[in-house]
């Protein structure tokens, strides 16, 4: 789908009106795509889909995604959420994962940041190296 | 004894003796004109041609000389064009030798060169091919073991370690 200037514009204004406190209202968000909806706009369909596009970028900046083949120790868990509110502030949730392709080790994806620990990854660094 | 008395005694009579003298004389002015003038003619014709053949003979000598003489140098001429011309073609073809050896010398030695040069890039090749693989062996082994080997608390170490990186 094609997106113009101004429904790229008035998707990042709506976008903006559901911030609060920096953090994404999901009440807001709900009701923008209503009203968007609603009014029945020939551009509606690129604004929503850029609007959508905002939203995933934002949750993705905000969610954490913890892998790892065994359950994480409850302690070790606590010191990871605390480094992840520290770096990313305190609207960062948490998703914990099981992926056995690790082999062992814990591997953490912000957004686009990646803190990869895991056994896997280290193989993979040492078959490169190869 | 008196003139007179010679004369008288060998019996000379003037007469006579004047017409002898006279037609004497006539004999001999018929002979030098028609008999001795025509040979001494001859003969100075005769001196000159044969003065002329001489002249000649020795012109021809003289001319035989000449000639034997720059034939003579015309050989020598031709004898030391020849040797120049054989000393250059012996040295064009020494010369044509000496480049067609280094031509042949140079293509050796490329030929040499690139068949180093691509026994080294597939030995390069291979042993790349060949660490890869044992890169792969490696990882696969170690894959398959580690998974297995590691306890709880390597486990749990190396969750510790991501969470210190995330903090750091």
């Amino acid at each position: 789908m094609k997106i113009n200037k101004r429904a790229k514009r008035e998707a990042e204004q709506l976008f903006r009106l559901c911030l609060v406190n920096r953090g994404l209202d999901e009440n807001r968000v709900r009701h923008v795509v209503q009203r968007v909806v609603a009014a029945d706009r020939r551009d509606s369909p690129a604004i929503l889909s850029h609007f959508w596009r905002l939203v995933k970028l934002d949750v993705a900046r905000h969610t954490a995604t913890i892998e790892s083949v065994t359950v994480v120790p409850a302690d070790v868990q606590a010191a990871i959420e605390a480094g992840l509110m520290r770096r990313y502030g305190p609207r960062v949730t948490t998703i914990f994962a099981y992926r056995p392709a690790l082999i062992a080790g814990v591997r953490i994806q912000v957004g686009s940041d990646v803190y990869d620990g895991s056994v896997q990854a280290r193989l993979t660094a040492l078959q490169k190296s190869f | 004894m008196r003139p007179e008395g010679i004369l008288a005694t060998f019996g000379v009579d003037w007469s006579h003796l004047l017409a002898q003298v006279i037609s004497f004389g006539i004999v001999c002015v018929i002979l030098y004109w028609f008999a001795y003038r025509p040979v001494l003619v001859m003969l100075e014709a005769r001196r000159q041609q044969i003065a002329l053949g001489l002249a000649n003979a020795e012109q021809i000598t003289a001319e035989l000389a000449r000639t034997e003489a720059q034939r003579q140098e015309v050989m020598v001429q031709a004898n030391a064009q020849a040797n120049t011309l054989i000393d250059q073609a012996r040295a064009a073809a020494a010369r044509v030798r000496e480049q067609q050896t280094q031509k042949a010398i140079a293509a050796a030695e490329q030929i040499t060169i690139s068949a180093r040069e691509a026994a080294a890039r597939d030995h390069d090749r291979m042993l790349a091919e060949l660490k890869r693989e044992v890169g792969r062996l490696v990882v696969e082994a170690t894959a398959a073991v580690t998974g297995k080997i590691l306890t709880s608390e390597d486990q749990r170490r190396l969750a510790e370690e991501t969470a210190r990186r995330v903090a750091a």
